[in-house]
């Protein structure tokens, strides 16, 4: 897999209040894998997505997404928030929040018309909602409201998508039916980054990871670096989750 | 109508059409006190540019006025990020003291002149009129409604322009970061429009009726629909209609201009709270209601589906079986028979074919979740409307 780096990320360090939630992290994330962030909580890993899209500015390092600042590549990179970090009750329809992912490749002022329109339904279609795209946002459940994020994010067709827990509060069937999108977006030749919890499923669903505390303690192909010893070096306790085969 | 009283009811609908704007915005980023925080704290910011243009109206006492309202916006975000206080209690520090500076001011320097505490807190509408704009000496209107009309002309160009942009940043900040639509400054962008409209409305309505006017029209709308234009377009109806209502009001009692619209204001809330069609108290009272009837209606049907030995299904045994008390068996009992959904025999009761369809898709539904399966039973059944 001797492929292009989608995401560099260099020296990079994060602070809330002048203290380091990040410390001097660096990464590369190889185009075309599916990778999990693992990691305790407060291990930083909301940060560093966040980072690396800009929404937090760092105090050291530098970030570049195939070689340029994140500001130039915008239109290559699709962001799903944690799903508890916007109001369900705002008043707006499914079909709504998936139409604002077109926003970005219309810029400031223009609005979203009929093409934009037609490619918020499709996506809605991929992720099993057409059904639902009148519906006011928080009649959805748990589960429909995390597929409308996905929906947002597929919508922006492009080629890295930052996903933050997407599997939070989702039933069994929709975090199957999540997967196997995040997979179709891997074989279209995506990189596809996900902060996950579950280290149960990591072997399942994912080919590549990185493990996560505060600092970067490794990160690699799933087969090659997804054993005990690094579980216990990021969650401080002695780990014993061997790897399913 | 005399033509005073047709200025004073544009100027009021002008003024409250500007203010649900901005406040539709503010209710859903529920920042709802910062108006408050802003059109209290403006207060030092008229008086110094008072001293300097001697004039209410003058548009540079605007901006001055304005920008004391976007460092209260700035000074509350300071405090609240030291993590030592909530933004409540940021928002209660900052503006009273900025208030308070502009009280001394005028104590102190501007006894004579038209600025006064009463009319800084309540606004004197009725005077609106009297303070006309010439321009090469003709007489063009009064100066209140020239700024308020600015004002809102300018706010609704830029709403129509930044609509998508407002939107996307209230709904997810992050995904507005990460798109390239700062929220930073939409945000400010916001506040600089909510201390502009705030400062040319405060001269003709006051500081109280200026967040009355902002708030109320907006968490009106916000029970009625689940569309944000339509949320709009709802704010700026209910605040026109209480500005013309409130005149009327004011007129029929002899009454201050402003309290009447703010009366008629919270009416309006207060009617809407108990009757909007679906998420009104009593609306909501009823719903529950019919949910629970149904609920056990359902308990009802699905008890006799499980059970084909008759002593379960005996009229009086269901009573202590699926133990409920006398009137809501009773309610129950009846509501399935005029539904035609069981037959009693010889005091046997037994699911008619309808009942038993019935009872099976109603479990598919609410196991599934899903719509089609049960469409035809919206219309007899609250439960399923979701």
């Amino acid at each position: 897999m001797a492929q292009n780096i989608a995401v560099k990320v260099d020296d990079l360090t994060v602070a809330y209040n002048y203290k380091p939630v990040l410390w001097d992290i660096d990464l590369e994330i190889p185009e075309g894998v599916l990778m999990a962030i693992v990691g305790p909580n407060g291990a930083g890993k909301s940060t560093l997505i966040k980072s690396i899209l800009g929404i937090l500015p760092p105090i050291a390092g530098s970030v570049t997404i195939y070689g340029k600042p994140y500001k130039k590549q915008r239109s290559l990179v699709a962001y799903v928030p944690q799903k508890g970090s916007v109001d369900w009750d705002f008043p707006t329809t499914a079909l709504d929040v998936v139409m604002m992912g077109t926003y970005g490749s219309l810029g400031w002022i223009k609005r979203p018309r009929q093409k934009e329109k037609k490619a918020a339904l499709e996506a809605l279609e991929k992720v099993g909602m057409l059904a639902f795209k009148s519906r006011q946002i928080s009649q959805l459940s748990g589960g429909q409201q995390q597929r409308i994020f996905l929906a947002r994010a597929l919508v922006q067709n492009a080629s890295i998508y930052f996903m933050d827990e997407p599997f939070q509060g989702v039933d069994a069937t929709t975090e199957i039916a999540i997967i196997n999108i995040l997979k179709e977006l891997r074989k279209a030749g995506k990189t596809v980054i996900v902060v996950h919890h579950d280290l149960q499923t990591v072997p399942e669903y994912f080919d590549w990871v990185t493990f996560l505390n505060v600092k970067k303690i490794a990160t690699g192909p799933v087969k090659d670096i997804f054993n005990d010893d690094n579980l216990t070096k990021t969650y401080g306790i002695n780990y014993k989750v061997s790897i399913q085969e | 109508m005399n033509s005073a009283q047709i200025e004073i009811q544009l100027i009021a609908s002008l003024v409250a059409i500007a203010c649900a704007i901005p406040g539709t915005f503010l209710v859903l980023r529920k920042m709802a006190m910062i108006s408050d925080a802003i059109s209290h704290a403006i207060l030092p910011g008229l008086v110094v540019g008072f001293f300097i243009t001697q004039d209410l109206n003058s548009p540079l006492l605007i901006l001055l006025a304005a920008l004391t309202g976007l460092i209260t916006v700035i000074l509350v975000e300071q405090i609240q990020k030291t993590g030592l206080v909530k933004e409540d209690t940021a928002i209660g520090l900052v503006f009273p003291a900025l208030f308070s500076i502009g009280v001394l001011l005028i104590s102190k320097n501007a006894n004579d002149v038209h600025l006064d505490i009463d009319a800084v807190l309540l606004g004197e509408l009725a005077f609106a009129p009297f303070d006309r704009l010439f321009i090469g000496g003709t007489d063009v209107g009064p100066k209140s409604l020239w700024v308020i009309g600015t004002i809102l002309t300018i706010t609704i160009g830029l709403l129509i322009a930044f609509f998508k942009e407002l939107k996307v940043s209230t709904f997810d900040a992050g995904l507005s970061a990460s798109l390239g639509f700062s929220p930073v400054v939409i945000h400010y962008g916001l506040m600089s429009v909510a201390s502009v409209t705030t400062v040319g409305a405060f001269d003709a309505v006051g500081a109280i009726l200026v967040v009355a006017l902002m708030i109320a029209p907006a968490a009106t709308a916000y029970l009625l629909t689940t569309d944000l234009k339509r949320m709009l377009l709802l704010s700026i109806f209910f605040g026109l209609f209480s500005a013309i209502a409130g005149y009327w009001m004011a007129h029929a009692l002899d009454a201050s201009i402003a309290g009447s619209i703010t009366t008629i204001l919270g009416l309006l809330f207060l009617m809407v709270y108990l009757f909007a069609p679906s998420n009104g108290i009593i609306a909501v009272l009823y719903k529950e209601k019919q949910q629970r009837i149904e609920v056990s209606l359902l308990t009802f049907l699905l008890h006799l589906k499980n059970h084909s030995e008759k002593r379960e299904r005996h009229v009086n045994h269901l009573r202590e079986h699926i133990n409920w008390q006398k009137v809501r068996a009773k309610t129950v009992l009846e509501l399935a028979l005029k539904n035609n959904m069981i037959v009693i025999n010889n005091d046997i009761v037994s699911l008619t074919k309808k009942g038993d369809k019935f009872t099976t898709q109603a479990i598919d539904y609410i196991i599934t979740n899903e719509d089609a399966q049960i469409e035809g039973m919206k219309d007899d059944f609250f439960l399923f409307r979701g």
